[in-house]
């Protein structure tokens, strides 16, 4: 589960973002327990969990926003305690909340962000015009934001994130609230970064980190406590298979022929569901035909990463 | 210049806000014009004068006494000789006063008796008063004239002189005004910058490479923008309600300016220690309130116990008072002026200094 430790000192060059022991203390409570984590150039890596799992104050570390109670982290190589404003030239956050300045247009936020990192006019306008079209804000470049729909000024919050180009891009939660719709529109943008940027995504939607992710790691109570590519996690809590059929004419025959060969099978309305560690779907088709059962669809279902958080947590995934 | 595209963004937030800019530009012109229409009521005047009577016969006595306090608009008072009377006209308690001069008893006699008369009163008055001091004369003239049973002019050896402390109501009282809306700029400085923190604004800039220098002249210069904004129609009201600069207005202005200063620098301290507006703006009362009432905006701080003197002292309001008070009636340079001028300077810089640190304290907690 944990990746393998990386001395402070030396940076593999792989590495975009790494954390080491990274602790965060309000109080008594411990948001942010020790984690370890290191993700790779290039890498779109998810934190999933509930919220108050410390998925924020995590990325507020990494940015510089929060300062670490124990251990440190490096972006690029550069120590967030030691060289902050280092490590501000290079990421580009969108925070959870949708944070912009209301009373100027589009065109001005990105412009204030822009300029503040030192983009040149010209450079700034290709950007600021690639930017508007793929998020499709072209023709409200010049509106006062205050007057955008929520899902507008999510996109602008994450095009502010993105108007310095930088090699680091924290998500916090970017489709949170958002209609299905307009979730969409903003995964398929992220989808386009993928490769060329080093991206640390946030969510508590398990089908966004499963759709996204290069890799998923699931928080809970300020720790990693599982860590893997979608499939590996999903794997990992595989013990049984599980098949689900619909079908005519599942006599008792049927189901007692079945239940001589499989650990689990149970029927209920015109569906079997047949769980063993190991299932041929074309066997017990063929199977359920040679009793005379006639399967009108089957499947063998998939374990999700709700699943996974319910196996590694022992709690559901639920806001 | 990174701090200069964050203070245009600030200006571009508040003027773009109706109610921001109604409040900040409005409230003071109204607070003038409220202030203005208090103080110039039309009440009837009522000269007070002072008389010495160098003749001292029957008939100055008569003079004195039933020609001259038969006058409803004069309230006449007798003074031994010229120095107590001049004293007392410095001090305002007086408008002008009259010199009976030796032979004025024996001239009017002369007059009543038809005889050719040389009637001469000798009269000393404030110039800075000319509308109570034209009043005056005249109606000196006129009483002396029918007490004199004569028609001619009698001839009054005028004699004004100015006094720098004889102010009108209204040069009085602007500076501590003016002193009080710019006192206002604590809350209103901490409330703009303290509504970015609470809206995480601020928190957002903090993951760019904006260094709290820049945070800190970003903020300030917008704030100063509208401080300026703010005295400019100080003065321009107060002067159409009459207030006149004696001295030098660029003098009056920079010392309304580093007050300015001072109310921003100190809001921008409150703002680095409170969470919310609704923290904030009472933070903030409690600091200006207390202040304004000590540093002499509405009466003089000559009107303290000693120790309230010294604590009023210690901040720059009541210096800023004394020295705009100075330069507006008195007609006063730099040369006067220069150290009130310096402890305004002196605790801008500091607040300042203080807001850097608390501000680059505040940055990563």
């Amino acid at each position: 589960m944990a990746s393998p430790k990386v001395e402070p000192a030396k940076v593999s060059d792989g590495f975009a973002i790494q954390t080491l022991n990274l602790t965060k203390i309000f109080n008594s409570l411990v948001a942010v327990d020790s984690i370890e984590l290191n993700i790779k150039k290039g890498e779109l890596f998810a934190l999933l969990g509930p919220n108050g799992a410390g998925k924020t104050t995590t990325i507020n570390m990494l940015c510089c926003l929060l300062k670490p109670t124990g251990g440190t982290a490096k972006i690029m190589g550069y120590d967030v305690l030691k060289q902050p404003f280092k490590v501000k030239e290079i990421i580009g956050v969108s925070p959870q909340e949708t944070i912009i300045s209301e009373h100027l247009n589009c065109q001005e936020n990105l412009n204030l962000i822009g300029r503040i990192h030192g983009l040149k006019a010209r450079e700034l306008r290709v950007r600021s015009q690639q930017l508007l079209e793929t998020m499709g804000l072209s023709d409200r470049a010049k509106d006062q934001v205050r007057k955008f729909s929520g899902g507008m000024k999510r996109r602008l919050n994450i095009m502010m994130a993105l108007i310095h180009s930088p090699e680091i891009l924290f998500l916090d939660e970017p489709t949170l609230g958002l209609d299905p719709q307009a979730r969409r529109a903003i995964w398929e943008y992220i989808i386009q970064l993928k490769g060329k940027k080093t991206i640390l995504l946030t969510t508590h939607y398990m089908d966004e980190a499963d759709f996204l992710a290069d890799r998923i790691g699931i928080m809970d109570e300020g720790k990693i406590v599982a860590l893997g590519t979608s499939t590996e996690l999903k794997i990992s809590i595989l013990e049984k298979h599980t098949m689900i059929i619909y079908a005519w004419n599942l006599t008792q025959k049927v189901i007692n022929e079945m239940r001589g060969r499989y650990e689990e099978v149970e029927v209920s309305d015109g569906t079997m569901m047949i769980s063993d560690k190991q299932l041929d779907f074309k066997e017990i088709v063929d199977r359920l035909h040679t009793y005379g059962a006639i399967v009108r669809s089957a499947y063998i279902k998939e374990p999700t990463l709700e699943d996974v958080f319910l196996h590694v947590t022992g709690k559901e995934l639920r806001e | 210049m990174r701090f200069w595209e964050f203070c245009r963004r600030n200006l571009k937030e508040t003027y773009r806000d109706p109610l921001a800019l109604g409040f900040l530009l409005g409230f003071p012109l109204l607070f003038m014009l409220l202030f203005g229409a208090i103080f110039s009521g039309d009440t009837t005047p009522n000269y007070p004068i002072g008389v010495i009577d160098n003749d001292g016969t029957p008939v100055s006595q008569a003079f004195v006494d039933e020609a001259l306090a038969e006058v409803p608009v004069l309230e006449v008072s007798t003074y031994e000789d010229a120095a107590s009377a001049m004293e007392n006209l410095k001090l305002g308690n007086i408008s002008a006063y009259i010199i009976i001069p030796h032979g004025f008893g024996e001239q009017i006699s002369r007059s009543w008796q038809d005889e050719e008369a040389n009637i001469t009163l000798e009269i000393t008055y404030d110039e800075s008063d000319f509308m109570a001091t034209g009043q005056i004369i005249s109606t000196i003239s006129a009483v002396t004239r029918s007490f004199a049973h004569i028609e001619v002019p009698i001839t009054i050896n005028t004699n004004p002189i100015h006094i720098e402390t004889e102010i009108t109501y209204i040069d009085f009282i602007a500076p501590g005004i003016i002193i009080f809306g710019l006192l206002i700029m604590i809350p209103t400085s901490a409330r703009i910058i303290v509504h970015d923190k609470e809206k995480g604004f601020l928190s957002r800039l903090l993951t760019t490479p904006l260094r709290p220098v820049e945070f800190i002249s970003g903020y300030s210069l917008c704030l100063v923008v509208i401080a300026i904004a703010q005295i400019i129609i100080f003065i321009l009201v107060g002067w159409l309600l009459g207030m006149d600069i004696v001295g030098s207005v660029g003098l009056a202005f920079l010392i309304f300016f580093l007050t300015g200063l001072c109310s921003i620098g100190i809001g921008m301290v409150v703002a680095s220690l409170s969470k919310s507006e609704n923290q904030a703006e009472p933070l903030c009362w409690i600091f200006a309130m207390p202040l304004a009432i000590l540093s002499g905006c509405w009466f003089s701080v000559e009107m303290l116990p000693s120790y309230l003197r010294n604590v009023a002292y210690a901040f720059p309001y009541a210096h800023a008072i004394d020295a705009s008070k100075a330069v507006i009636t008195r007609g006063v340079g730099m040369e006067v002026v220069s150290n009130d001028v310096l402890f305004l300077a002196g605790w801008t810089a500091v607040i300042f200094a203080i807001g850097v640190i608390l501000f680059r304290r505040s940055m990563r907690s």
